[in-house]
Formats: structure tokens, sequence, C-alpha cells
């Protein structure tokens, strides 16, 4: 949207291109399988293939191409319109609000939490209510910075993109505040779980433009994923 | 040292320099859209750009209070905010200085607004706007008008199918208020419309109780305008809640009394980006993939008078419009007679003078050459 060139393939013809789903990459790829089959979407064979170079595949239905990108990006991608509809966790929508973005449904898959930790030898020894501001190591400096906010804390947040739970211990920040799903990181990195901020599942995601534009299409495709949840 | 010199090119965030050709397509579209609403009778107004913040963020413009530039007037030592919405401008015209025209008055404007911050998705923070106002009438004739009138600009301006999306932004607030649902309980439900998620739209509604259970049906209801209309005349709705659902079925009989062709999509629990509309609202929407071209609806102007009215982006527009084809550039070589040129002006040539011996047509991006007094096509390959 950066410059005013008219833009010929926007204004095509919409009906007869494809629809893109946007997918996530990793941590619930697998456990979408079963959702995408029951909804009747067969991606091309190598999707699954993490090796695999390609970024987008054909499905067997012509009238929908699949894109596998980082979870935080589908929201982008969908935001934008580049893809129709997605699939991505609720802490990402929590992260970017963006207002063009319907999360029409929730798949009940990938559950997690987004939780605030801390070393196990710190908490609990210390008075919050007391503190102006603590520094927090996280991927969601937004979600971050409004749960600390609403507590009246400033949160000096490290913008971190992975190995959170190595940051308290070595200096860079008191507490983090990342996904939880079993624990196990936390506890080996000799933290602890002490306030969980919200619990996450994966959402169908839907780009508002084409849900208003394309009603039938877009419409359809979700039927058909909450058909294959029930 | 290791900073540089900073680039004299680089302008502020959101802030861009049209280059020809696409200064003048914008120039030339927001006249096209002008003389459609001149054509309708919009009379246009020229607010200015700054002027004092209590009238500028009065009614409407509150929406866009946070998103308004302001600064301190030496003169009058009082705050300005520099516009970032027309709307309240001429809200203000309106029942200030053209307090005792007759009503209802129909106004137009074409202007650039300003805005603190651009969004990831829309940047740009300096933004062409053209609209209309029609103050002082509630009839559904005058939103059906200006709904049409938008479109019908916008098809002026070589935007062949556009698509109107009708919302009811009070039906929602409307139905949890009369069915009395608790406010955490109404919080997690506007949330959840918002959304639209069936699943817990349906769940909470549920607790909420019967007068919620509209809920639900009207917001699968959202789509294809007739749908959505039969939905919302089987729901069983409060008396606030139907007289909304009765104005839309009014000012959709009136759309389509008037354009029967054009494409019509009605939702009627959505709320979002419309803060200050209180009746039906509008969205434009290009084809295809062109996105959101004009917004608008009812509203409530200043002195409480009814209005309702629609925003044109021209920007937008430029993007989903076919490009008019450009003019076509003439080279006059050097000692060309003043009235032949003139001539071809009037033909519709843009004439490019020699100043000098050294100038060419192919330098200077000429299309046509004269040849024995004739404009003819060149090109590069002919020399």
């Amino acid at each position: 949207m950066d410059l005013p060139i008219p833009n010929p393939e926007a204004a095509g013809t919409a009906a007869a291109s494809p629809i893109i789903l946007a997918l996530p990459k990793g941590r619930i790829l697998s456990e979408l399988g079963p959702v995408l089959a029951r909804a009747g979407i067969v991606p091309a064979a190598d999707y699954t293939d993490e090796d695999s170079r390609r970024l987008r595949f054909e499905t067997s239905d012509p009238g929908l191409d699949v894109v596998r990108v980082r979870p935080f990006d589908v929201a982008t991608f969908v935001a934008h319109g580049a893809a129709q509809i997605g699939i991505c966790g609720a802490d990402v929508l929590m992260e970017f609000d963006y207002p063009e973005i319907y999360a029409p449904l929730d798949l009940g898959i990938g559950r997690c939490r987004i939780s605030v930790a801390e070393p196990a030898a710190t908490a609990g020894q210390d008075e919050p209510s007391r503190w102006s501001r603590i520094a927090v190591a996280s991927k969601y400096p937004n979600v971050a910075g409004r749960h600390y906010a609403a507590r009246g804390i400033q949160a000096e947040v490290v913008h971190l993109n992975g190995a959170m739970e190595l940051a308290p211990s070595l200096g860079l920040a008191r507490v983090i505040v990342d996904l939880v799903q079993t624990g196990s990181t936390l506890k080996a990195n000799g933290l602890i779980e002490t306030e969980v901020i919200a619990h996450v599942t994966s959402r169908l995601i839907v780009n508002r433009t084409a849900l208003k534009t394309m009603p039938e299409r877009i419409g359809a495709w979700i039927a058909r994923f909450r058909a294959a949840l029930g | 040292m290791t900073d540089d010199a900073p680039n004299p090119a680089l302008l502020p965030a959101g802030l861009m320099d049209l280059l020809p050709p696409e200064a003048e397509r914008e120039a030339a579209l927001v006249e096209t859209l002008m003389a459609a609403f001149a054509g309708h009778g919009y009379e246009r107004v020229k607010p200015p750009l700054l002027e004092f913040e209590d009238s500028l963020l009065a009614g409407s413009g509150a929406a866009v209070a946070e998103q308004t530039f302001r600064l301190m007037d030496p003169v009058s030592q009082r705050m300005m905010g520099l516009r970032a919405d027309t709307t309240p401008q001429v809200a203000r015209i309106a029942a200030t200085r053209l307090g005792q025209q007759a009503r209802p008055l129909r106004l137009c404007y074409a202007g650039q607004v300003l805005r603190v911050r651009g969004t990831q998705l829309a940047p740009e923070r300096q933004l062409p706007q053209a609209g209309i106002e029609l103050i002082g009438s509630d009839a559904a004739e005058a939103d059906a008008e200006v709904a049409l009138v938008a479109a019908e600009a916008l098809a002026r301006a070589g935007v062949p199918a556009v698509s109107l999306d009708i919302t009811l932004p009070t039906m929602a607030p409307t139905l949890l208020e009369a069915a009395g649902v608790p406010p955490v309980l109404r919080q997690r439900l506007a949330r959840a419309l918002d959304r639209k998620d069936a699943a817990a739209v349906g769940e909470l509604a549920a607790q909420a109780g019967p007068l919620a259970a509209a809920l639900p049906p009207l917001l699968a209801a959202a789509g294809p305008a007739d749908g959505a209309l039969a939905a919302l005349a089987a729901a069983d709705l409060p008396p606030a809640a139907r007289a909304i659902a009765d104005n839309a079925a009014a000012v959709l009989a009136a759309i389509r009394a008037r354009e029967p062709g054009l494409r019509l999509t009605l939702d009627p629990v959505e709320f979002r980006g419309f803060r200050y509309h209180v009746g039906v609202a509008f969205t434009l929407y290009g084809p295809g993939a062109t996105g959101e071209l004009a917004r608008g609806g009812r509203y409530v102007s200043a002195n409480d008078e009814p209005a309702t009215g629609m925003s044109l982006y021209p920007d937008a527009v430029l993007r989903a419009a076919r490009p008019a084809p450009a003019r076509p550039r003439l080279f006059l070589p050097l000692g060309t007679p003043p009235a032949a040129a003139a001539a071809l002006r009037d033909g519709g040539f843009a004439t490019v003078a020699a100043l000098g011996p050294g100038d060419s047509p192919a330098a200077l991006r000429c299309t046509h050459v004269l040849r024995d007094g004739a404009a003819t096509p060149f090109s590069k390959d002919d020399v």
C-alpha cells in the first residue's frame, strides 16, 4: 500500500483466483493435519516435509492454495489480504491486534498458555505492588507491556525471538513472558510459572475485506472448518 | 565520526512526494469525484487545514482526537489541531456560518488530512479525502442518496464494480442493553461479536438470557443483503432493535429502488471501526482485492442535527481505477507559430516547446512530433 500505482492484478478476476490459506510452520503443523483432512483439504505431498523449499502448495481443491509461513507472519499475511484465511494461535492475535482480522473459529488445537515465569530462587521473594518497573524478556512486547501496565508497572521489554528462558539467569531480565505448553523447558532452566496471562488455542482467521467482498466463498470455508471440528 | 549526513530524499515516516504522472492523475481523480458530487447538488466548502482543537475534536471529531497533530497558536495562545478528518469541520460550518440556510444542506469537500500515526497496513500519515455530507434530514432516502452518489462518483472515476457493505453499529449494543446483560458478560460478548466467533457468541448469548438469543442468528446472517434482511425480519427483536432493523430495511429498499444492480451486503451486528455512527454505516469496496475505497454513514452533527455522509479515499481509488490514458505530449520545434501551438493544445495535446537547438523529442519524452504542420506519433526508433 506504499505507492499510488494502479494494481491491475488486485482489480482482476478475484472470482477465478484460488483462495490462499496461510498455515503456521512448526509447533501445530502436526496437530493441524487431521483438521485439514476432515475439512477435505489435502495439500501437495511435500507440504508436511519441513525440508521442502517450496512455500506455496496447491491442494486437492483447485479453489484453494496453501502457504506455509512463520506463526507470527500468518496474521500479517491475512491482515494485508495476501492470504484470505489463515490459522494461528490466539497469542499472535493478542500481540498484533489487527482491525482487518476476524477470528471466527476456535479450532481447539495447539493448546498452551502465555505465562509469566521467573527464577525459582526469586519467585515470591518480593512484593510486586511496590514495583514501578520491571525488565521482561519476551517475544510478545505488546502482551507483556499491557499485562504490567494494567498493574501500574512499566515493563521494559527485551524483545527476544527465542531462548527466553536464558534471560533471567544471564541477567538480561527479571522475568519472562512466553508460551508454556508442558512447562518442561522452564523447569530445565530453573524457572517457575508464576502467573497465567491467557490460555491459548489456534484460531481460524479471516481477512475482513475478503469476507465482505466474497461472503459466499469465504463463508463456505468457515463452514467446512466448523464441520471438521464437530 | 561515523554519522553520515541525512539523505535529502528522506521524508518523515508516512509522507511522500507524488511525481508525474501520479500527481496529475490524483488531482484529476479528485476533480472527477467532486464533479459527480456537484452534479447531485452538493456544494463545495473549503475549511482551513488548522483550527482550534475544541471545535475540531467536537462530536464526530472525538473519534480521531488521538490521531490529531496539535500545535499552539502563538497569536491566541489557544491549542489548534491539524485536521485528521474533514467531517467535524463541515459539521461546524453547517451549524454556524450556514446555520440559517434551509435544510437539508448538501455540502462536499476535498482536501488533505494528517494523522499522527499510520498503521502497518496503511502507513500514510497524509491522506487525500473527498466527501459529501447531507445535514438536516433523518430520512432513509438521505442515507441511500449519499451511498449512491459515492458509488456513482467511483464509477465515473473508472472503478467499475463496487460492492456496498452496510453495517448497523448500534444493533449489537442495543440488543445487549435491552437484554440487560451484566457488564462482564457484555464485554466478552462484544469481543466475540467483534471477532465473529460464532461458537463463543452462541455460548455467551445462551448465558445472557432469552433476549440475547437473537445475536447468533444475526451474526450468521452477515452476507448478501437479501439473506441478512430476511434473518433480521425473522429475528425476535426488542422494540429499539426492531426500529434499527426497520430503518435498515428502508435504506436498503431506497437503494434498490434507485440502483437495482449494485452489489449489497449487510452485516447486522458489526460495530468495528464505526465509533460515531448512530444509524446505518457504509463501506464501499472496490473490485477484487483493491479493498476499502469509501466509508460513511449516519451520525449526529453539531447542534444534534441528523446527518449522513461519505468519505472517499482518492489514493485507494487511484489504485483501483482503470488508468486513464495519459495526455499526449507534442514536441514543438523552434519557431513553431504560437497560433498553431494554441490550436494543438485545444486539440488535447500538451505542447512541449523546444527552447534551443539541443532539445529533442526523445529527451523530453514526447509522444508526437510536428510533421508538415500535423501532429504525428513519434517513437524513439523513428529518428
